[in-house]
């Protein structure tokens, strides 16, 4: 085989159209009858010497034509990827089959997420409560007019037990904690509250609160401010201002309301916030000492905040939920959303 | 209470800021303005006046507010009442005779009077603030108590029944008389807008010889109304009692003006003024002659003094604010600083009993909203982990993973429910109030909900897998229990699969030892009929009982119009909470192939499976896993035809054909020793 030979060998591979043509050019050099098998068995009448320095030569050419070869057939390839089909990914993906949490778990976990990660621990309460820890140890007396202008007057009672209630706020909770466990205490309580309330797009009579609390010796009211900043920047994802405004619950004394800064509109005014910039996200306070009295403690020597917000409205504010009784309805349309 | 603005600006010389700015202030330090709108030329507020602040149910009292909010001087009073001291005693007889729930009575006399329409701004005050105006008189009384926020009401005086009354000088006269007292029982009171109330003794009554004329501080009575041949007239200026006006408003179902203001409590030493206001007013706008003032008052009531530690103070609001600042706002409201820490509390701010209540004014005076964002100090406190709710989270994100949906329902149910699911009333808790009739019970099963939620959502799903965790209440020897439980329900699909979902939810909470047990239902087990009667096992866990799992009875889905089969469980999640775990080991993987050989069994109908699994797997440590892949029921009359495949691994080698053959002979011979069973050979 001489030189120009194995030119335009070469360049017959690299214009090789398809695999067959490539496939044919291959067997017809490197196969049994090949090209490079023949001349291979001619070099058994040549001398040692020269046979020997053929043969190397020859092998030689078998690599680098193999080469070749394998190059084109790769080259082959990709251009048959290329050409191979019309491949359209605007198809839609392929559904994944799972289950969904409601939403309010989904709330629940990151709230609990967070307040875990500022040192608070997650308590539950009872849902059948009873009178004193509903209200009595929390400085509602009956007949208190609390237990009718905070809403508490629609508490729901157990037939023939009239001690016993459905519990109307996460307070109680408050109660059955310090009765149990000495200070400092950083607790929150996600909970299921019932009120004899209107039912429609913005009351229920079965829905979630979350209560707080901290007890130590020197905790005040801007210590709850940090805290409840940071909860709700971290909730919201958003940077959002806390305002505290005077308020009354005969539990804490001072008694504040607490509004934060629209998430939607930020402060711009929008249909959430009515127009006013803020969202009330609920009553929170210093523990009133009268309720720490009640637990045995002495009001001397420890202080505290504690405060309740409506879990459920945090999940109506945060997936932008317009009715509240979605949740209790629980249309898997609605679930499946989340 | 609804403000009105050109009112609140009578009471002061300087110009009041804008009601837009007005109201905006008042929400930062005072109460929230809910309203405020445009009416008859006049601005309206509705101010949401706290519990806490009866003083500012008056626009006297709001108008004290805005003056320290503002720095807005109150104009000085003319006081020019006449004859102060002139007493009525020669012409009315008045009796209080419970003293402890009527603290004081006062009453003036004015004879004389000409009953007729109010001048036009006083009814458009009136108007606006939402009363009706009536006559002059009554207008009078309605007018001082939105100004003052004492409660008046004023009497014909000549409906009020003369009785004889024997003097101390031992003459005898015949005058009109009044007691202050409790109600007889069952006694009957016509109000003045001819409803018929009947008392009971712990309600207070102003009562001559014959009738009740007034539920005191709650309404006036028809007979002593004043009407327009009124000539005289008697005007009351009292305090009752709060509790005893709470108590007769809620028995009677009756909230005034009058009994809202009297059940947050007034200020006794108030009471005289206001009084002496109306008898001036009613001289001026109805004529007369005002005869003097009656007054009981057996108890002055002096201001309270309190303790203010100012440390303590700034500590708790977590606020730089001086001695200096704190004691200027103090005395802006009206507190006295008797010494360097002692403050006096003027009687009209009668809630104001410990240091706190100092705190909060302090702080909403100075603003509330301006108080920093301090991150707390201190030793820090280790947030524990709540396990029951690690567990509930656990379980929750697992069913998910089994293509569950989670829902929440109501912990309320109605009376069919009850019925429904076999629930006798001594078992169930039932709610003295309820909402409506749909929920005046609690739930005692989480599969109430589920089945609702199905009956609801299968109209827009054939598939339907989902799941609730939520408490349930029962009770149980007249006890009441609330209990954890989750429960899961499906539509489309069958009980071996939700038994699957079961198994795999106990491994994800790392607990074995629970099994299937066939339900053999007692007599007491109402429930049982909630159940098909055959397709229901009890899950156990070692020998208690954790829950059910099952196939719905048919005759109960069919009650909530559901036509497909559904299968549910409900377990004890507090059980299962207490012996989840989350200890896991590696087992090693052997690097030796598996063989799998096939066995036909035939064995009775009745023979368990779980059974014939357990023999199998006790052969030998060999057998790695035995899966049942077909039962097959025509056999023979009274046989089943069960068939596994068997898996055998060494952990050292590959097994031989020689090894396999001898331990599936092993299998068989083992089998084979139990009556009836025989394992089917391939030729047959």
């Amino acid at each position: 085989m001489e030189k120009e030979d194995f030119q335009e060998i070469i360049k017959k591979i690299k214009k090789a159209k398809d695999f067959d043509s490539l496939k044919e050019i291959s067997e017809s050099l490197l196969g049994k009858n090949g090209k490079i098998a023949l001349a291979l068995k001619s070099l058994k009448d040549l001398p040692l010497e020269e046979r020997k320095k053929e043969g190397e030569r020859l092998n030689d050419l078998k690599v680098k034509i193999e080469k070749e070869i394998k190059e084109r057939e790769e080259f082959l390839k990709r251009d048959f990827l290329k050409k191979e089909e019309f491949f359209d990914v605007s198809l839609p993906g392929k559904k994944i089959k799972t289950g969904h949490l409601h939403p309010l778990t989904l709330v629940r976990q990151r709230v609990a997420e967070i307040f875990q990660s500022l040192g608070f621990e997650v308590v539950e309460g009872f849902e059948i409560e009873d009178e004193f820890h509903n209200f009595d140890a929390l400085n509602i007396p009956p007949w208190h007019p609390a237990r009718e202008t905070l809403s508490l007057g629609k508490t729901f009672y157990l037939k023939n037990e009239k001690r016993y209630l459905l519990r109307s706020h996460t307070s109680a909770v408050q109660i059955r904690y310090m009765e149990t466990h000495n200070p400092p205490l950083k607790i929150i309580v996600p909970g299921r509250v019932f009120r004899s309330d209107e039912l429609d797009a913005s009351h229920e009579i079965d829905f979630w609160q979350l209560e707080g609390l901290m007890v130590n010796k020197e905790v005040s009211l801007a210590n709850f401010k940090a805290i409840v900043e940071e909860f709700f920047k971290r909730f919201f994802a958003k940077n959002i201002e806390i305002r505290f405004r005077p308020s009354y619950f005969p539990f804490v004394e001072p008694g504040v309301e607490v509004d934060a800064s629209c998430p939607v509109c930020r402060k711009k005014g929008c249909s959430l916030c009515k127009k006013t910039g803020w969202l009330e996200m609920g009553g929170a306070g210093m523990v009133h000492p009268y309720v720490f009295k009640a637990v045995k403690l002495n009001p001397q020597h420890w202080q505290g905040f504690a405060f309740g917000f409506g879990l459920t409205r945090l999940a109506m504010v945060k997936y932008k939920i317009p009715d509240i009784r979605l949740f209790n309805l629980s249309d898997l349309r609605f679930i499946h959303q989340f | 209470m609804k403000f009105s603005y050109s009112w609140l600006q009578s009471f002061f010389s300087k110009k009041l800021p804008p009601p837009k700015k007005l109201a905006e202030v008042l929400t930062l330090h005072s109460f929230e303005v809910e309203n405020l709108r445009k009416e008859e030329g006049d601005w309206i507020f509705d101010i949401d006046i706290l519990p806490n602040r009866p003083d500012c149910l008056s626009h006297l009292g709001m108008a004290r507010e805005i003056s320290v909010l503002f720095d807005l001087p109150l104009k000085e009073e003319e006081k020019k009442i006449e004859d102060k001291e002139k007493k009525i005693e020669k012409l009315v007889e008045i009796n209080v005779k419970d003293t402890s729930s009527c603290s004081r009575y006062c009453a003036g006399l004015v004879l004389g009077v000409k009953v007729k329409n109010s001048p036009s701004w006083l009814q458009k005050r009136l108007r606006v603030c939402g009363i009706l105006p009536v006559n002059n008189i009554v207008d009078i009384t309605n007018y001082l108590m939105l100004e003052t926020g004492q409660p008046l009401h004023a009497f014909d005086f000549d409906k009020i029944e003369k009785e004889r009354i024997k003097r101390r000088s031992g003459k005898e006269v015949e005058l009109p008389s009044l007691e202050i007292r409790r109600a007889r029982k069952n006694e009957s009171f016509l109000s003045l807008d001819n409803k018929k109330f009947l008392l009971n003794d712990d309600m207070l009554v102003i009562a001559d010889s014959k009738d009740v004329l007034a539920l005191a501080g709650i309404k006036g009575g028809k007979k002593a109304e004043i009407s327009g041949e009124t000539k005289n007239i008697l005007i009351e200026s009292a305090v009752f009692d709060p509790l005893v006006i709470r108590k007769t408003s809620s028995k009677l179902n009756l909230i005034t003006d009058a009994s809202f203001r009297f059940s947050y409590g007034r200020d006794p030493n108030s009471v005289r003024e206001a009084l002496e206001k109306a008898i001036l007013m009613v001289k001026e706008l109805a004529g007369g002659e005002a005869k003097g003032i009656f007054d009981f008052y057996p108890t002055i009531v002096f201001p309270k003094k309190i303790k203010l530690d100012f440390e303590k103070t700034r500590q708790l609001l977590g606020l730089e604010i001086s001695d200096k600042e704190i004691k200027e706002i103090l005395k802006k409201l009206g507190f006295k600083i008797l010494s360097e820490n002692l403050i006096e509390v003027p009687t009209f701010r009668l809630e104001v009993d410990i240091q706190e209540n100092l705190i909060n004014e302090v702080g909403r005076i100075y603003g509330l909203y301006k108080i920093p964002s301090i991150p707390p100090l201190g030793p820090k406190v280790m947030a524990s982990l709540n396990p029951s709710l690690f567990w509930e989270n656990k379980v929750k994100q697992t069913l998910k993973e089994a293509c569950f949906d989670e829902i929440m329902s109501y912990s309320f149910c109605d009376r069919k429910d009850i019925d429904n699911f076999f629930y006798s009333q001594d078992q169930v808790i039932e709610i003295a109030n309820p909402f409506s009739l749909n929920f005046n019970f609690l739930r005692p099963s989480l599969l109430i909900g589920l089945l609702k939620n199905i009956a609801f959502n299968q109209k827009n799903f054939s598939e339907i897998r989902i799941f609730e965790i939520g408490k349930i209440f029962k009770k149980e020897k007249n006890k009441f229990l609330e209990k954890k439980m989750i429960a899961g329900m499906i539509l489309g699909g069958d009980f071996f699969e939700l038994k699957g979902v079961i198994d795999f939810l106990l491994e994800r909470m790392g607990i074995a030892g629970v099994w299937y047990d066939s339900f053999e239902a007692t007599s007491e087990d109402s429930q049982q009929e909630v159940w098909h009667s055959t397709r229901i096992a009890e899950i156990k866990l070692d020998h208690q009982e954790i829950g059910f799992l099952g196939e719905i009875s048919p005759l109960l889905r069919e009650k909530y119009g559901i036509k497909k089969e559904i299968f549910a469980f409900e377990i004890d999640f507090e059980k299962l909470e207490k012996v989840a775990t989350e200890e896991m080991e590696y087992e090693e993987i052997s690097p030796f192939p598996a063989a799998i050989r096939d066995i036909s069994l035939i064995v009775p109908q009745r023979v368990r499976v779980d059974e014939v699994l357990e023999k199998i797997q006790f052969i030998s440590p060999l057998i790695r896993d035995v899966d049942l892949f077909d039962i097959f029921d025509g056999i023979e009359e009274g046989k089943k035809s069960l068939s596994f495949h068997i898996y055998f691994q060494s952990k050292n080698k590959t097994l031989s054909d020689k090894e396999l053959d001898f331990l599936q002979e092993k299998i068989i011979k083992t089998l084979e020793k139990n009556k009836g069973w025989k394992v089917r050979k391939k030729e047959e």
